[in-house]
């Protein structure tokens, strides 16, 4: 009795707390909770947008698993996609860190410019990059062709070099981003071990190999894991670029997804398939969920044996 | 053992040289499409499609008169200026709101609120989202005003919260008790003494809400389909990638997306170290 007076005391008392939480608290709910929910449900139901939803249990999973090559091909791309961009973003994005931390104003220049990418709409980007890449009228092309390095116009955009294309915008765009993580990890290891290091006559090698490498190797994994689930989830730039084409070469999981939903282009007729789509995305979520898994595991193994 | 110094010093300019130009050649990779873009919607579209130097032969300053005129890009501009104040003061308010709160007071389900957050943060179920989300603002009426866009731009934002109520609590407990001493409200503890304290977190959640609303593109389409009067740039200028006559219009293209970017860029030429400063804070304490 007593304890509910207090409640009612604390609630009383802290009302305005709770009416100032609420803004928050109901776009959580409506935002992120709600789609949750709602892909829980549908995921059950074979619904296509008009008249009932039909109940058909399982076999929306049933489908993905037996009945959708092109999901898994997309699956498929996914990886090849992240592993790109990771493989090429990473190691250069580290490497101009390690240029460009020192402070200094031309040091800060270099910083600027490259974390430029960061900024701008992957999508405005994705067009200038369309004609950018474009075969015949394109400058890759042209520059290439003008160092004598090609001798024939590359499709780019075609079956064999789409995907090599997405991926190389893509490292364009996340490089920057990526360079800020690590300076923000480098700045972060004291000065005096550098020093005293030098003074026991280590040399750079040693130092970067010895000193920095290892004190890093806690926000690397946090930077790693955080690209890793980021470019599991790109798609913005893949739409505008290629639609998933050619041939679903280049359709990731999310813009196979996103195509169960919506049209691709406003004319295109698409074969809205929501119940369908809902099931599929939470076999997405837990591909990406799986993926942090092993790879946090991976990371633990690694721990040990450096040792 | 002066040679050897000399050999040193030789090395070293060596490495610098070579640092210098990998630096270099990196900046022009980064900058490279930017300027394409910008001088490009100089050019006639012949020459662009031409190739031919970096520079227009001619400036055709009047491309831009077009996109405006024409193309309904002063429409275009207008809703993504409108949506990105909305979006900023929307992300501003009910994020620092909700982090003060979470990071300051404590009352009953405060564990509760927070833990549910903070799993939210481990599942991304992604373009699905977007489909009920749309239906349910449909359903509400604000899928004809630039608001329900704004509103669903600005989300949960779990990050954004923790991010601030974690400077919430680096500012000193004192100020609030002696405020408390002093009659002032939860409220006004809020504004008077809390939100001063935190401002250059708030700078930065305002930078990024203004980043996502400016660009944002995939959500902003799905919210426009059926509503295209209330295109942002970024959409209106990915779709003129499908427009009628796309293969003969490059120098539209161009212009239309050096429309977008221009204010952005502005944005940070004049912002950049907050917009540096910002993503790692972002990222260490999201």
């Amino acid at each position: 009795m007593k304890n509910s007076k207090e409640l009612k005391k604390h609630l009383m008392r802290e009302r305005v707390s709770y009416l100032m939480l609420l803004p928050n608290l109901v776009m959580f709910g409506v935002f992120t909770v709600y789609p949750i929910l709602w892909a829980l449900r549908y995921m059950l139901f074979d619904y296509k947008g008009y008249g009932e939803a039909v109940f058909v249990g399982a076999d929306n999973f049933v489908r993905v698993f037996t009945r959708d090559p092109v999901f898994w091909a997309a699956v498929k791309n996914t990886f090849v996609y992240a592993g790109g961009k990771l493989i090429l973003t990473i190691p250069i994005a580290f490497l101009l860190a390690v240029l460009v931390s020192k402070s200094g104003r031309a040091n800060a220049v270099a910083q600027s410019i490259i974390f430029t990418p960061t900024i701008m709409s992957s999508a405005v980007m994705a067009l200038i990059f369309y004609l950018i890449f474009n075969t015949y009228n394109g400058s890759v092309n042209r520059i290439l062709m003008s160092l004598g390095l090609i001798k024939q116009n590359i499709n780019w955009l075609g079956i064999q070099y789409a995907m090599v294309t997405v991926i190389i915008i893509a490292a364009w765009g996340g490089i920057g981003n990526y360079m800020v993580y690590f300076i923000a990890g480098l700045t972060g290891i004291s000065e005096d071990l550098y020093e005293s290091a030098r003074i026991d006559g280590a040399n750079n090698t040693q130092i970067m190999f010895r000193i920095t490498l290892p004190l890093l190797a806690p926000i690397l994994k946090m930077i790693l894991m955080l690209a890793l689930v980021i470019s599991f989830m790109d798609m913005q730039s893949i739409m505008v670029l290629t639609e998933g084409g050619p041939m679903n070469r280049t359709n990731v999981m999310f813009l196979y997804i996103y195509q169960l939903f919506f049209p691709v282009t406003a004319g295109s007729a698409v074969p809205q398939e929501f119940g369908y789509g809902a099931a599929v995305s939470l076999v997405a979520a837990a591909i990406i969920g799986g993926v942090t898994l092993v790879y946090l595991f991976l990371a633990r193994k690694l721990d040990k044996i450096t040792e | 053992m002066p040679k050897e110094y000399r050999m040193s010093k030789v090395w070293k300019a060596v490495g610098k040289i070579f640092k210098w130009l990998f630096l270099g050649s990196m900046c022009v990779f980064t900058v490279y499409p930017v300027v394409y873009a910008v001088l490009g919607s100089l050019k006639s579209n012949a020459e662009l499609t031409l190739g031919g130097n970096l520079l227009p032969k001619e400036w055709h300053f009047e491309n831009y008169a077009y996109a405006f005129s024409k193309l309904d890009f002063g429409r275009y501009t207008w809703n993504s200026i409108l949506l990105a104040i909305l979006t900023v003061i929307l992300s501003v308010v009910t994020a620092s709101m909700g982090g003060y709160v979470l990071g300051r007071r404590e009352f009953p389900g405060k564990k509760v609120i927070s833990s549910v957050y903070l799993s939210s943060m481990f599942v991304s179920v992604g373009s699905v989202a977007l489909y009920p989300l749309y239906k349910l603002l449909n359903r509400l009426g604000l899928t004809n005003h630039m608001l329900g866009l704004a509103l669903l731009l600005t989300g949960g934002q779990v990050a954004n919260v923790f991010m601030i109520s974690g400077f919430v609590r680096s500012v000193p407990k004192e100020l609030d008790d002696a405020a408390t001493i002093d009659g002032a409200g939860i409220f006004r503890i809020y504004w008077q003494i809390i939100v001063p304290m935190i401002r250059p977190i708030l700078g930065v959640v305002a930078l990024f809400s203004f980043r996502t609303a400016w660009n944002e593109f995939i959500t902003a389409q799905v919210f426009t389909m059926s509503n295209p009067g209330l295109k942002t740039l970024s959409v209106a200028v990915a779709n003129l990638r499908y427009s009628a006559n796309a293969a003969a219009e490059w120098h539209l293209m161009m212009a239309g997306a050096s429309i977008a970017l221009a204010p952005i860029l502005a944005v940070y030429l004049l912002a950049n170290k907050q917009f540096i400063a910002g993503i790692t804070a972002g990222a260490v304490k999201g």
